[in-house]
């Protein structure tokens, strides 16, 4: 069957559309956008792939009827666990090959204690990695470089104390073991993938022919690739046709028109960038502003903070909520807030109140960038990833009502993160229709994606 | 010790991440000599309790009680040194102390942690013009020290790699915060964390050298400030007044030159002092705190 694709290269992570012929949403995958983009893209498409193929199972599961019927599907969520497992356990497999090559390279760098321990800590990583994905905790994140990394640390630190080893002694390898690792294509053998992690979780022993015969038919489910178009943070720098390129803004106003057709104003703001959108009816962009020059007022700005404060990202928001008293902050520069951030705390005032009053002013900023692109008419959308942060949601609508008054409707959609690669899937529709489809080829490469651009030369030091 | 032939004064300079503290004895402050300097960074510590105790030290060290002080000086931020006599805007402090550690400058660039500032000075260091980056940490020292933590380098190190760098790699934006992912790009594809650090240096220098040109620096600019002692941006600052036609500016350096606004926060007191002296008026450290207040006010 043919899917469409999209994908959108942002700078932080790497998002990937699938469409089926008729327009409807296949599957999603994301994942961490690392120095070479092509791996990046294909990784992201392996993920949106893989989500379409057990989105089908699960339709397929549906179908049945019997007693058979509930086990079936109370295995099917547990499958994808497995799946991921597989998955993971693979790219560990590589990384281990990896890390012992380093070491044993590495001479008196390395001496047979730490070997010995780099070994113990990735038998342990072995050990620990099904807790990790059948049972029903929540994973931070789904990329194997966090996935893996926190594992490292985790079983690195405790050695590291129990046998008196120095700890960046056993973090090293690791570190330059993972950008190998993250940079190399490695091919996705789904069927094989998918009945190892059936027989992981005891599909075949159940004996169940019609789950059998349900995952026989996703395992060998041809997805053809019809057609496909990029866009994102790195599109100048991506090996896709000219043709296969759409820029951000297109892509972002067309997937925000498609999920939510009354849309007319799209406000982005991604990792590196904010974008002010307004589309016409048709979901054709009219006018835009946007910053790309300056951290504050993208989501680095609320990264950095948190950095700052030594918190995650996702912690931000939450802790922003707790605010009665928001601070007014005075500085534009995201180095000025960082430094009025560790004033303020200096002098006392709570984190909360920091926080909500650092929200504030990013959402300001965008606030500016929407009236300078013509303002916001009914309906708005905020997509990108600062969405997420139900600080930052909150202080927008306040604004918008406080700015446009409180008749609009505000779009916020849980998968918003992935507008800009239905938006380039949608195009890969269009280009296919009008008889000029463009394929995703990724060539296996050790060069890096932003090595094949000229070195801007140092004027001054020439 | 106060003698008749001179005076003993203090200047505390309370920058965005630094206290400096100087003490100098003088003639009114015009010929005098350093007796003490110290510098500390803030880090997360209170501001109002590191300026007591640095003062505090800087008195136990040199056996000088408070007493014995014709006037302490602030610069910078006022309010952290509550303690002071009298307060004087930093720019004038930093005319005055580079000039007494370099006769010859009619200038000075003052590269703090956040902000720059170029000041044009006469050679009584009146200040004739100065300008300063205002929104943007794009030309200041944290720039330099957050590119130094992205690479692992220890923010000592980072002028001297600059300097023996034998390419030059610059960031695309102007962004001290989206230069981040830049670096983590040039880390990747192999790029020598010298050439990083000089290509860092070159762009600040580009933006700190448009300062100076912008009020028509010339002659002689001392480089002051926390940045002062980076040998990888005042090579950078040479470089980029090299290609000038006509008397390219000098830019000039001292060992002390990160204290030049506590120098001449020291010297102005001394000077202040004087003139206070002169005009009958006794000095009363309640009536000139009062001055000040009304003149903030």
């Amino acid at each position: 069957m043919k899917v469409f694709v999209g994908i959108d290269l942002g700078s932080t992570t790497t998002k990937a559309v699938l469409l089926d012929e008729t327009g409807q949403i296949m599957g999603r995958g994301i994942t961490n956008s690392r120095s070479n983009y092509e791996v990046a893209c294909a990784v992201a498409r392996d993920e949106a792939m893989t989500s379409a193929r057990f989105h089908y199972l699960a339709r397929a599961l549906q179908e049945l009827n019997g007693p058979a019927a509930d086990a079936a599907r109370a295995f099917e969520s547990r499958l994808l666990g497995a799946f991921r497992l597989e998955l993971y356990l693979d790219e560990l497999a590589a990384l281990r090959a990896r890390i012992t090559e380093l070491v044993e390279t590495a001479g008196a760098r390395a001496p047979l204690s730490v070997r010995e321990a780099i070994s113990d800590i990735l038998d342990e990583m072995e050990q620990s990695a099904p807790s990790l994905f059948l049972e029903n905790e929540g994973r931070r994140s789904d990329f194997f470089r966090d996935l893996a990394g926190a594992a490292f640390l985790t079983a690195a630190e405790q050695i590291s104390s129990t046998r008196g080893l120095r700890f960046e002694a056993l973090a090293w390898p690791f570190d330059r073991a993972i950008l190998d690792i993250e940079t190399e294509l490695r091919e996705l053998d789904f069927k094989a993938v998918l009945s190892r992690a059936a027989r992981r979780v005891g599909a075949q022993a159940s004996g169940d022919n019609s789950l059998a015969s349900a995952l026989e038919k996703i395992g060998h489910q041809h997805l053809e690739e019809a057609s496909f178009v990029g866009t994102g943070y790195g599109r100048q720098t991506l090996p896709f046709p000219k043709a296969a390129v759409r820029s951000e803004i297109l892509c972002h106003g067309r997937g925000a028109h498609r999920l939510f057709p009354g849309t007319r104003t799209v406000l982005d703001i991604g990792g590196q960038d904010t974008k002010a959108i307004q589309v016409d009816e048709r979901g054709v962009v009219t006018s835009f502003q946007m910053n790309d020059r300056c951290a504050a007022g993208c989501g680095r700005y609320l990264g950095y903070i948190a950095d700052e404060l030594s918190l995650g990202l996702h912690e931000l928001g939450p802790l922003a909520l707790k605010s009665c008293n928001p601070a007014r902050i005075n500085s534009t520069c995201t180095v000025f807030a960082g430094a009025e951030l560790r004033e303020r705390l200096a002098l006392g005032e709570k984190r909360e109140d920091i926080l909500a009053g650092l929200h504030r002013a990013i959402m300001l900023r965008a606030m500016s960038l929407l009236a300078r692109s013509g303002g916001v008419s009914q309906e708005f959308t905020f997509t990108g990833g600062v969405c997420k942060n139900p600080m930052a949601c909150r202080v927008l609508k306040e604004l918008v009502d406080e700015n446009y008054g409180n008749q609009l409707t505000i779009n916020i959609h849980p998968d918003s993160i992935y507008m800009g690669a239905l938006g380039a899937a949608l195009f890969a529709l269009d280009d296919w229709r009008a008889g000029e489809p463009h394929l995703l080829r990724i060539s296996q490469q050790k060069s890096s994606g932003v090595s094949e651009r000229e070195p801007s030369a140092c004027v001054e030091c020439t | 010790m106060p003698t008749t032939s001179g005076q003993l004064t203090a200047g505390i300079d309370v920058g965005s991440s630094a206290v400096k503290v100087a003490i100098a004895f003088s003639d009114g402050g015009r010929e005098g000599k350093l007796v003490f300097k110290a510098c500390e960074r803030i880090r997360r510590r209170n501001v109002h309790q590191l300026v007591e105790r640095m003062f505090e030290d800087a008195c136990a060290q040199t056996q000088i009680s408070r007493g014995d002080f014709a006037y302490v000086a602030s610069t910078g931020d006022a309010d952290a040194a509550s303690f002071a006599t009298g307060h004087f805007y930093s720019m004038t402090t930093h005319a005055r102390g580079a000039l007494y550690l370099e006769p010859k400058a009619r200038a000075a660039l003052d590269v703090g942690a956040l902000h720059a500032r170029a000041i044009k000075f006469d050679d009584r260091s009146k200040v004739l013009s100065h300008r300063m980056t205002s929104q943007c940490a794009s030309g200041s020292g944290q720039f330099v020290e957050n590119i130094a933590r992205y690479l692992g380098v220890p923010l000592e190190d980072a002028g001297a790699l600059s300097v023996k760098a034998e390419g030059c790699e610059q960031v695309s934006g102007i962004c001290a915060v989206l230069a981040e992912t830049d670096v983590i790009n040039m880390v990747s594809r192999g790029v020598p964390t010298g050439d990083i650090l000089k290509g860092i240096h070159v762009s600040i220098a580009g933006r700190l050298a448009r300062l100076l040109r912008a009020i028509k620096v010339q002659g002689a600019m001392m480089v002051t400030g926390g940045l002062a002692l980076d040998e990888g941006l005042v090579t950078a600052l040479r470089d980029a007044f090299k290609a000038d036609k006509g008397d390219p500016l000098e830019v000039v350096t001292h060992p002390d030159s990160i204290y030049a606004g506590a120098i001449g926060a020291a010297l102005l007191g001394a000077f202040r002092h004087v003139q206070l002296q002169r005009r009958g008026r006794t000095l009363g450290g309640v009536e000139i705190n009062s001055a000040r207040n009304a003149s903030a006010g």
